[in-house]
């Protein structure tokens, strides 16, 4: 069976917090009849919403993992994936984002474009994703569609359009115009599922054929043919103005806004046929991996399911019967009992169970074909994986994964929450990447370390209710780096000598700084001053020596180290003795060039009132922060800035309490910078006395 | 410091222009033709001289004018070695702030309400105002007059950018063109710039520290980053 690809939908759907995503999703899988009742975010049934499968999510009324789910619209297959709306999420969206073709942006018509919603944007943008806006909640006190569609295009830099006019608005909302077919559409039956089409109300009808006319100008551009027909001035058939929408979409040069009410399940249709219409399916696009059998040249993904297949694990979840891996494939088809090769870690895996997922319910599969999205059954991999067909060895290109910028010790509390808290943490680092987690061996402690403090909060609540480990947690902690700025010699020798077989090693040469990269290991050794078969443990003393600065205990990176002298000992040298005198040459070295602290660096944005502007800009200049600028549009202003991590703990209640909680900000890991003298002796001072004391 | 090689080629320490506070300034020349470009230049000179720059950007957005500096920057930093880049690119965002508004947000009083923001709660002192995106077309004699009166009265120098039209010639008796050729006497310093054939762009000063200049001074700028093209 040769799946018709052009009828394929690969959408997210994303947006801020509170903007309705959630609803919408579920009135969309309500509207395509995969369920069968609708049951609210905060539903007082307890039931929840079908796509918010955990627990927390349904507790704190927000979504935090990307369920896939599958639906058909029409003759069209539709894969949804919900997309969680809090930026310390971002990883969840930016993956979500790489296996889609097209997204639909929701935005509140009270709210508009919110700080969110202009993180998410950047990511769309970055990932080219063609993109549809919803305008929600049009049945809302203050719901102005029109000043969101102009956000769109001021603050998100959109060329956005609207293809609806509201009939009707806030408690009054009845319908909608659709521009392009001039028809009035309501929405009956107990759940608006019976739309009803009539003509405009006289009373809107010239508003509509301005807005029209506003709507064919806009689209024009994408189509000669919808030009010359409307030079013309003939009759426009529909098809050619649905056909110019889709190109400017597909282009990025355009967005379609759509309007409606999820909750009050009005415009849902016509959101979906535009979904249909206007996004792109799975051919549209231009995916590429990389072959690594080529030196990781680039190559084009075929789309074709006549090739050998490639498919991306892009999500993780640990289920009753084991992990499921979500997967998109990009070329060739997936089948049941097929064996495929993991090709970061060369494994092969068979395949036993595929199945198609909507949200906490699947369905068995015999087979998937390029363009899908599916999930397989106990799979080994880790989130970010690609799978090939045996013989072909690429990789979807890697997806920028940000280090982790802040962590915290936690501890269990008794055996069992030991043995829990390690599966728990297990799981979280496969489906994860930026979350990770080690032992600190000098105070015993586990440390775990991600993107904010909400994102680490998160997995500790799901560690207390998924796996029932309860653990005490200490304060967070910033990730701070020590570096080098200056080349500096060394000349190290360890001897020991105290009876028995003695140790002995010297080793000499320069550590310098490496601007871009960790580390770098330079055995530059002739004449065989230190044996071949030493020269790996001296590496390894070296990258030991690297886990912790001795500043502030904080890891060593950008460091490159060379060997270019030696001695050794016919019966004294060792692996261990290199090892030592390694570490001692490191530090020797080290002391001499110029250490620094480096502090994660966050770009901020704060968004408010004007009239608020002034004290938001004093609180980030206290907090040690550059203010890159500011935008100002009318009674509201965004203050842009970099901030040190380690000045924004607490940061949200200042804000509140500064602007009676009309502001709001977003924070994105930027880059390490130093850490100012002052800053720096502190933390040295610190370090030292912790030291002292344990 | 290492950052020679900028003065060296910078238009501005060439010509000796843009060193006195309280001076209104001006930049001229169809679209596309650089003027963004000058201004980043003017305010990386006065930002190499010690000086703080708020540039603000009328109709566009904070990205897009840091992207301005930052691709400028590179540009000069591949060209020409310096020690320390990336101490450089942190002066220049430590002494410059970027201010943008909408089109119909931008008037003297709210720019006045910023700026003191800034200055009252001693986070920014401006010594230098860069104006990207006025709109002189639809700017009267009095609100410029607004503004160069706020100009003194913080005792900053400021520099504007204006576009000129194909096909509107009308000019000034000292040769500035519209839309400017009604407020040129405004301005104590006014810089023309015109596309040469050899690719490069030829700037003509009509006027410094508020003297005609008749004598054709000019210079050859590199079209990507305003810099004195070398002969």
């Amino acid at each position: 069976m040769k799946k018709d690809l052009t009828k394929v939908r690969n959408i997210g759907i994303s947006a801020h917090i509170d903007s309705g995503k959630t609803t919408l999703t579920e009135r969309i899988l309500f509207f395509t009849q995969r369920i069968h009742a609708i049951h609210e975010v905060r539903g007082k049934d307890g039931v929840g919403a079908t796509m918010d499968s955990m627990d927390l999510e349904r507790e704190r009324g927000i979504t935090i993992q990307s369920a896939a789910t599958y639906c058909t619209w029409k003759d069209y297959d539709v894969n949804i994936i919900d997309t969680p709306g809090h930026v310390d999420f971002t990883i969840e969206v930016e993956r979500a984002l790489r296996v889609l073709d097209g997204a639909v942006l929701i935005l509140c018509s009270v709210g508009g474009v919110q700080s969110q919603s202009i993180t998410v944007n950047r990511q769309m943008t970055r990932y080219k994703v063609p993109r549809i806006a919803f305008v929600n909640k049009c049945d809302r006190t203050g719901a102005n569609p029109f000043r969101v569609t102009q956000q769109l295009r001021d603050k998100l830099d959109l060329n956005a359009i609207m293809l609806q006019l509201p009939i009707g608005l806030e408690s009054d909302l009845q319908g909608m115009i659709d521009l392009v077919s001039m028809k009035a559409i309501y929405f009956e039956g107990d759940q608006g599922n019976e739309m009803r089409q009539t003509e405009i109300p006289p009373e809107l009808k010239e508003e509509a054929e301005a807005k029209r006319e506003e709507l064919l100008d806009a689209v024009s551009m994408f189509s000669d043919e919808l030009m010359e027909a409307m030079l013309e001035e003939g009759e426009i058939p529909e098809a050619m103005i649905h056909d110019a929408i889709r190109k400017g979409t597909l282009s990025l040069e355009l967005t379609p806004v759509m309007i409606g009410s999820a909750y009050k399940n009005k415009g849902i249709q016509l959101l979906l046929d535009a979904v249909t219409s206007y996004l792109p399916c799975p051919t549209d696009i231009e995916n590429t991996a990389l072959d690594l059998n080529q030196n990781e040249s680039e190559v084009v993904v075929s789309n074709d399911p006549a090739d050998p297949l490639v498919a991306l694990a892009f999500k993780l979840e640990d289920g009753r019967y084991g992990q499921l891996t979500y997967i998109r494939t990009y070329q060739g088809v997936i089948q049941k009992g097929d064996t495929i090769i993991n090709s970061r870690t060369g494994k092969k895996a068979k395949i036993g169970r595929l199945v198609r997922m909507h949200a906490n319910e699947m369905e068995e599969i015999d087979s998937a074909g390029a363009g899908d999205i599916v999930a397989l059954f106990g799979i080994d991999c880790a989130s970010g994986d690609t799978f090939c067909s045996p013989g072909l060895n690429w990789s979807m290109s890697s997806m920028h994964v940000p280090a982790p910028v802040i962590s915290l010790a936690i501890n269990p509390v008794d055996n069992k929450a030991q043995i829990n808290m390690s599966k728990a943490l297990n799981r979280f680092t496969k489906e994860d990447p930026t979350f990770k987690t080690y032992v600190d061996h000098e105070t015993n402690e586990t440390i775990i370390s991600g993107m904010g403090e909400l994102h680490l909060e998160v997995y500790i609540e799901r560690m207390k209710r998924e796996y029932k480990a309860e653990v005490e947690v200490g304060a967070p902690q910033v990730a701070y780096r020590e570096t080098i700025t200056q080349r500096a010699g060394f000349d190290y020798t360890h001897k020991k000598q105290t009876g028995g077989s003695g140790q002995y090693g010297r080793v000499a040469g320069f550590i310098e700084p490496l601007p871009e990269g960790e580390y770098e290991f330079v055995d530059q050794i002739v004449g065989g001053v230190i044996p071949r078969e030493y020269i790996p443990s001296c590496d390894k003393g070296f990258q030991k020596s690297l886990e912790k600065g001795t500043l502030t205990g904080a890891p060593i990176t950008g460091v490159r180290v060379a060997i270019n002298d030696g001695s050794f000992h016919a019966v004294d040298s060792s692996d261990i003795a290199f090892q030592v005198a390694a570490i001692g040459a490191f530090k020797q070295g080290y002391a001499k060039a110029a250490p620094v602290i480096m502090e994660p660096i966050m770009k901020v944005a704060v968004e408010g009132p004007s009239e608020f502007q002034g004290s938001v800009m004093g609180s980030l200049n206290q907090r040690r922060g550059v203010i890159i600028g500011t935008f100002e549009e009318g009674n509201y202003t965004v203050v842009e800035a970099e901030m040190p991590l380690a000045e924004m703990f607490g940061y949200s209640t200042t804000l509140r309490s500064l602007t009676q909680g009309k502001a709001e900000f977003t924070m994105e890991f930027a880059t390490y910078k130093q850490v100012p003298k002052g800053v720096a002796d502190e933390l040295i001072k610190a370090f030292a006395t912790q030291k002292k004391d344990a | 410091m290492g950052y020679e090689p900028l003065v060296q080629q910078n238009p501005l320490r060439v010509l000796n222009m843009s060193r006195e506070n309280n001076q209104l300034g001006l930049v001229m020349a169809r679209a596309g033709l650089g003027k963004t470009a000058l201004l980043v230049q003017i305010a990386l000179d006065a930002i190499l001289r010690g000086k703080n720059v708020i540039h603000v950007s009328i109709g566009e957005t904070i990205d897009k004018t840091k992207k301005w500096y930052d691709d400028i920057l590179s540009t000069i930093l591949q060209g020409h070695s310096v020690t320390r880049p990336h101490e450089l690119v942190d002066m220049v965002a430590q002494h410059r702030m970027i201010m943008t508004f909408k089109v119909a947000a931008f008037t003297r009083s709210r720019l006045e309400e910023r700026l003191n923001d800034l200055v009252l709660q001693d986070i920014f002192r401006p010594n230098c105002l860069i104006v990207d995106g006025f709109n002189f077309d639809q700017t009267d004699r009095e609100a410029l007059e607004d503004l160069k009166n706020l100009m003194e009265t913080m005792d900053m120098q400021a520099w504007f950018s204006a576009i000129c039209h194909r096909g509107d010639d009308r000019v000034s008796p000292t040769g500035v063109p519209a839309p400017c050729h009604e407020v040129d006497d405004l301005f104590d310093m006014i810089i023309l710039l015109k596309p040469e054939h050899d690719a490069t762009i030829q700037l003509d000063i009509i006027r410094n520290s508020g003297e005609l200049v008749t004598d054709g001074k000019g210079l050859r700028l590199d079209p990507t980053t305003m810099m004195i093209k070398e002969m």
